[in-house]
């Protein structure tokens, strides 16, 4: 047990396992991470498999890096209520009485005499030092007077409280590892949803992309309404950076897809030789319709929105964005069919008409219509408010650590022939210079005391 | 008048600013030094400027893309300059600093950086910007004088061994001080403005305030480089030598948290 505290107290294991940990974060930011284990293999032969062995694949879940963060929070417990106990004892009962050397060793110090009593040289001293805001204690012991003044005790245990918050975050992680979970919700407009794992619903009422005037998305919006048996309680716009929050759920907007499976598409017939001739016709998939004032029908077959040919020449959509997007229609006259073919968007000159018999109608996919649907992740985190509580207890423990140093005077006064002897050692933390010139005022206002 | 020749004029005089540093060094005349300053802080007057030019044109935050975020860096290094010079008076580490705000000046003016401010993507709109932004990079600007002091230590450290020291001014153990004294200003604002806000951030904007995604993980071991730094320093009392390399390491990893994730790593942090 003992050299279990030893072990786990000491700041080498610390350092050690700092740069273990540092190290390999590293490698997990240059292998791409999370993918299939057959990806490795492919990608990186037989050194895959030793990845995927060493989990290097899933690095920051592998046991043995959850394994050595944890060493890591073990080895701060202990170090920490190690010291803990002695330096509380230190800031709240400490010892007043010192023998002289105590404070000849100390870096500053300053041993002077006076012509004055004990009790006056004391009440001068201790006014002087209250003035700079430093709380004293005092006590006598043989005739002598010993005196311990120090302020900003906070600075002290500033390490502590940073150490403190790191806990905090790491138990947060822990518990958001556990307990947490995440969702994504498909809505299309007007779709309810079961929440998972809750007792509420979810329904989207409207969806809107808004763009800048260049065309780039500038923010998706859901409004949507939550749901409890059956009754609307709240209702929210939810955007990108603006989530909803409901009974320990939080939903984002996380992103936005297209729903292709029946699209309508406006299409425009021109004549070749007619520059006049222009007749737009909007067009659900496979419905038949009449040209105005000709006898051909027109119907859309199949719309990809982006269009590629596949290696073995299939047609295929090589994503769900429209960045391509092509119809294939079919013509008839009567019951016979007159051509067939792919139009694109994009490409309104370029089209791969079939034609079964002479026409002189071109034909161009102006525009279309497609439902969207929108993406809503939902999760629920239950670490979350230790991260917030950790990183303040870090912050706070920062700014004391660094900024707040603790500084003490000790003095030994004592009275001989009619004088008084001062003995005076001083310590800070942090910003020695500085005290280094407070107290040299305190020993120039000692002399200068009458 | 618009933005870009306030850039220019700002560019300008960082760079009077560093052939006045250098002569002082050379010339060990006190009052070049002064000009060196004076320009510097005219520069970052001018900057500001600038800065301010960009926001009120773009409508947003002047650090989204990597032009702006390059000046930006620049304008938190000088304006971390003027506070160490107000506070610590080393002349002598001005001109060496000044040449890393000139390299990002004239990176962020290079043609490969595209200039035309772009309307922000719907994730990066958000006041978090720009205290994540800011805090983050004023942080690194410390880093960045921790890590010219540290240079300057491990030469002026030899030179003292070898015997070859000038007696007067910059001793190596000052430079030593300065050095943690920018780490201890430099580590807490990158805490409070890379890791906090950040995560603050990312809970709002993603669902998750930590993803392990690559600028993530190196801001992460950035801080460990520097926490690694303070307990070697503080518990172990490593001193000279050991802690100018680790300040050193620190600020590699905080460059590579800047610019390698970006070209090198790719993740959710791509667009900034
Ligand atoms: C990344 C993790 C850690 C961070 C960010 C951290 C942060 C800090 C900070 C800011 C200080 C104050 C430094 C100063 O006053 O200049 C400190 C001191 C210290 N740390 Fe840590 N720490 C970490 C991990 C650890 C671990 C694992 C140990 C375990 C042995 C440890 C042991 C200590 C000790 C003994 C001190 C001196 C405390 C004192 O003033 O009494 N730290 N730490």
């Amino acid at each position: 047990m003992k050299s279990f505290i030893e072990f786990f107290s000491s700041v080498k294991l610390a350092i050690v396992l700092l740069i273990i940990i540092t190290v390999s974060s590293t490698l997990g930011t240059f292998i791409p991470q999370m993918r299939s284990p057959e990806e490795y293999v492919a990608r990186y032969g037989q050194l895959g498999n030793l990845l995927n062995g060493l989990q290097l694949t899933r690095l920051y879940k592998s046991w043995w890096f959850v394994f050595l963060l944890f060493l890591f929070a073990l080895n701060i417990i202990v170090c920490t209520l190690k010291r803990l106990s002695p330096k509380l004892k230190k800031a709240f009962k400490p010892r007043i009485a010192i023998e002289e050397k105590e404070a000849a060793v100390l870096k500053i110090k300053e041993k002077l005499k006076n012509s004055l009593s004990l009790a006056v040289t004391k009440e001068g001293l201790k006014k002087e030092l209250s003035s700079r805001h430093y709380r004293l204690r005092e006590t006598e012991k043989e005739n002598k007077t010993f005196l311990l003044a120090r302020k900003r005790i906070l600075g002290w245990f500033g390490a502590d409280i940073v150490h403190l918050g790191l806990l905090t975050i790491i138990a947060g992680g822990i518990i958001s590892g556990i307990g947490g979970f995440r969702r994504s919700l498909t809505f299309s407009e007007g779709s309810l949803l079961d929440v998972p794992r809750a007792e509420f619903k979810l329904r989207l009422e409207k969806f809107e992309t808004e763009f800048y005037p260049n065309g780039a998305v500038k923010d998706w919006k859901s409004t949507l309404t939550v749901l409890e048996k059956d009754n609307p309680v709240l209702k929210k716009v939810v955007e990108v950076n603006h989530p909803l929050s409901y009974k320990g759920f939080v939903f984002y907007q996380s992103g936005y897809g297209w729903n292709w499976t029946n699209p309508s598409v406006e299409i425009w017939v021109k004549k070749k030789d007619d520059p006049s001739f222009l007749k737009k016709t909007e067009l659900k998939l496979r419905q038949r319709v009449r040209l105005e004032g000709e006898d051909i029908d027109v119907a859309v077959l199949q719309f990809i929105p982006d269009f590629v040919i596949g290696e073995k020449g299939q047609i295929t959509t090589r994503s769900l964005e429209p960045n391509n997007p092509a119809a294939f229609i079919e013509g008839w006259q009567a019951e016979e069919k007159i051509f067939s073919g792919w139009i694109f968007a994009r490409f309104p000159d370029f089209d791969r008409i079939h034609s079964e018999k002479e026409t002189d109608l071109a034909f161009e996919l102006k525009n279309f219509k497609a439902g969207q649907y929108s993406v809503i992740q939902a999760s629920r985190d239950p670490g979350v408010n230790f991260i917030w509580v950790g990183c303040t207890l870090t912050m706070v423990g920062l700014f004391f650590a660094f900024y707040w140093p603790t500084r003490e005077i000790k003095a030994v006064l004592e009275e001989a022939q009619n004088k008084t002897g001062i003995t005076l050692g001083g310590l800070a933390t942090k910003s020695r210079d500085a005290f280094r010139s407070e107290f040299e005022k305190i020993t120039t206002s000692l002399r200068r005391l009458k | 008048m618009n933005e870009s020749t306030f850039f220019l004029i700002t560019f300008i005089l960082y760079i009077f600013s560093a052939f006045f540093y250098f002569s002082f060094l050379f010339s060990k005349k006190e009052n070049l030094a002064r000009i060196g300053f004076n320009l510097a802080f005219a520069g970052l007057i001018i900057h500001t400027l600038a800065l301010i030019w960009r926001t009120v044109e773009s409508g947003h935050a002047p650090f989204t893309n990597m032009y702006e975020s390059l000046s930006f860096l620049s304008w938190a290094s000088i304006l971390a300059y003027v506070l160490i010079e107000w506070k610590f008076k080393i002349r002598k580490a001005g001109p060496y600093f000044l040449l890393i705000v000139i390299a990002l000046m004239a990176l962020a003016s290079s043609p490969l950086m595209p200039k035309e401010a772009n309307p922000l993507m719907p994730a990066l709109q958000s006041y978090w910007l720009w205290l994540h932004v800011s805090v983050t990079l004023l942080g690194e600007a410390f880093f960045a004088f921790a890590f010219i002091t540290s240079i300057m230590y491990l030469v002026a450290d030899s030179n003292e061994k070898k015997g070859s020291a000038k007696k007067s001014g910059l001793t190596a153990e000052k430079l030593d001080s300065i050095s943690y004294r920018c780490i201890s200003i430099g580590f807490p604002l990158f805490t409070l403005g890379g890791l906090v806000f950040g995560m603050i951030w990312a809970y709002k904007a993603w669902g998750s305030y930590w993803s392990w995604d690559p600028k993530e993980t190196w801001s992460l071991i950035t801080w460990f480089v520097f926490a690694l730094y303070l307990h070697t320093r503080i518990v172990m009392g490593w001193k000279g030598r050991r802690s100018a390399s680790i300040a050193i390491i620190g600020f590699l990893a905080a460059i590579f948290t800047y610019f390698g994730v970006n070209y090198i790593l790719a993740g959710l942090h791509s667009y900034a």
